[in-house]
């Protein structure tokens, strides 16, 4: 057949079979082969060998106990086939019963509740009111909800994912994705019609931003997005000159952002908010 | 047997996987004892009819993993390297073959040696060891001659930076400093 090939340049066989050969999990048809193999091929039939060299080595070093006397130690032999020196049983710890961690759990909570509601009240004077309770800092949601507003008002071509002739569409879509029934609310009495939308990665899972648009050009975008944590405050974040109006509203975060002026962008975010089921009679 | 009986009769074999896997024989024993009570806490989640030692090799190498990555920040050097903390072991074969054999073991990656120890030494199948690690059949055969034609070119090579001649010009473990 290939004789001048075996003689001169002798195929080695795969590593893997090689391998497994060693460890008999070969079937007998492959095995076969294996041992025809090995015995022309000097240099694999070498590595076999110091391969099953290695693995007794490797039981003899790691106190593997010996073939004749493993057949006589299964069962619950502890500590025979081990150094005689070492001491033959572990001590389990009795796992602490969950009502135990529970309760544990539950007293620090209180502690620290307790800990919290004491020093609330300093905690602007310590920080020299850098830092005023939760409300200080606007929840990630509305800076999220800044930034595709910054990237995507600009754009003059692509502006959004789906346009406004497709709203329907748009509407199922956004709503399969974000796992609620969404609405687009109608800005036409303050001269804005709908743009589009498109879908955007948000804090804990998709989140969706509508585009508006008056005749002069000028953009507002909602943004709507799950949110673990529920409030119903309604509050202000400034960048430059674009303001967002952002509030929680049904575990729903919900972010108008524009370049307009604070009182209008109010009042479109109180038509906003009652228009998708919110409450803004509480804010005012 | 109560199942409790049967996680305790694999302990001894647990051990020496452990030892096997972490060359420290202190790490081990708790790597030992914390499987046995994960293993025994947990023991609605094992499947009657299934293979109980592979299952056990599993939580033990979990907690190996999770436990590696907390200390991977120490620097292991020669000094308190486990094939300086094992003491030589004794039997048919020579002791310094051994010895070599060791310190090629700890130069496998985690992978490579996880996997050798578990056919080599504990002889589970390569299904069950395939279960054992999460990985397919053909991961651990690849995984595994890789491990064993590595530990083959150690050992080979293995005299030149072992015995005397490593000792005479061993470099020097690395320090932390701290900047001032």
């Amino acid at each position: 057949m290939n004789n001048d090939h075996d003689s001169s340049l002798p195929e080695e066989p795969d590593l893997r079979a090689l391998s497994a050969f060693v460890d008999g999990e070969l079937p007998a048809g492959e095995r076969a082969a294996i041992e025809a193999q090995l015995a022309q091929q000097p240099q694999a039939a070498a590595r076999v060998a110091a391969w099953r060299a290695q693995k007794a080595a490797l039981q003899a070093l790691c106190g593997a106990p010996q073939r004749s006397e493993r057949s006589e130690s299964v069962g619950p032999s502890v500590g025979q086939s081990d150094a005689d020196d070492e001491p033959a049983f572990i001590v389990v710890r009795r796992p602490t019963p969950w009502w135990q961690r529970v309760g544990l759990a539950a007293c620090w909570l209180a502690a620290g509740a307790g800990i919290a509601l004491a020093l609330g009240p300093l905690a602007p004077r310590l920080t020299g009111g850098a830092w005023n309770g939760l409300g200080g800092q606007p929840p990630s949601f509305a800076e999220r909800a800044d930034i595709p507003y910054a990237v995507y008002t600009p754009e003059r071509r692509h502006p959004v994912e789906v346009a406004a002739n497709e709203e329907e569409h748009l509407i199922n879509w956004l709503s399969k994705r974000l796992n609620r029934p969404l609405s687009v609310p109608s800005l036409q009495e303050y001269g804005y019609s709908l743009v589009g939308g498109r879908l955007l990665p948000g804090e804990a899972g998709p989140a969706a931003q509508f585009m508006y648009e008056n005749t002069s050009g000028a953009r507002l975008t909602l943004y709507i997005t799950g949110i673990a944590r529920d409030e119903t405050a309604f509050r202000l974040f400034r960048d430059g000159n674009r303001r967002t109006f952002y509030w929680v509203s049904d575990r729903m975060g919900y972010a108008l952002s524009g370049p307009i002026s604070e009182d209008k962008l109010r009042s479109i975010a109180i038509e906003v908010c009652s228009a998708l089921g919110g409450k803004p009679e509480a804010w005012q | 047997m109560s199942f409790e009986a049967e996680v305790i009769s694999w302990l001894p074999q647990l051990r020496r996987y452990a030892r096997a896997l972490t060359g420290d024989r202190a790490w081990a024993d708790d790597l030992v004892q914390d499987t046995a009570e994960r293993a025994l806490a947990r023991w609605s989640a094992f499947r009657p009819n299934s293979n109980l030692r592979a299952w056990l090799l599993t939580i033990l190498r979990h907690l190996y993993i999770d436990q590696l990555r907390g200390r991977r920040e120490i620097a292991v050097d020669d000094e308190s390297a486990p094939w300086r903390n094992l003491e030589a072991p004794h039997g048919e074969v020579d002791g310094l073959v051994l010895r070599d054999l060791q310190r090629a073991l700890y130069c496998l990656p985690v992978e490579q040696r996880e996997v050798l120890l578990l056919v080599c030494v504990e002889e589970l199948s390569y299904q069950e060891t395939s279960k054992a690690l999460g990985v397919p059949i053909g991961t651990v055969m690849s995984r595994l001659s890789r491990a064993r034609e590595h530990m083959r070119v150690l050992m080979t090579e293995g005299p030149l930076e072992g015995g005397a001649v490593g000792l005479a010009r061993k470099v020097p473990p690395l320090k932390v400093v701290r900047n001032p």
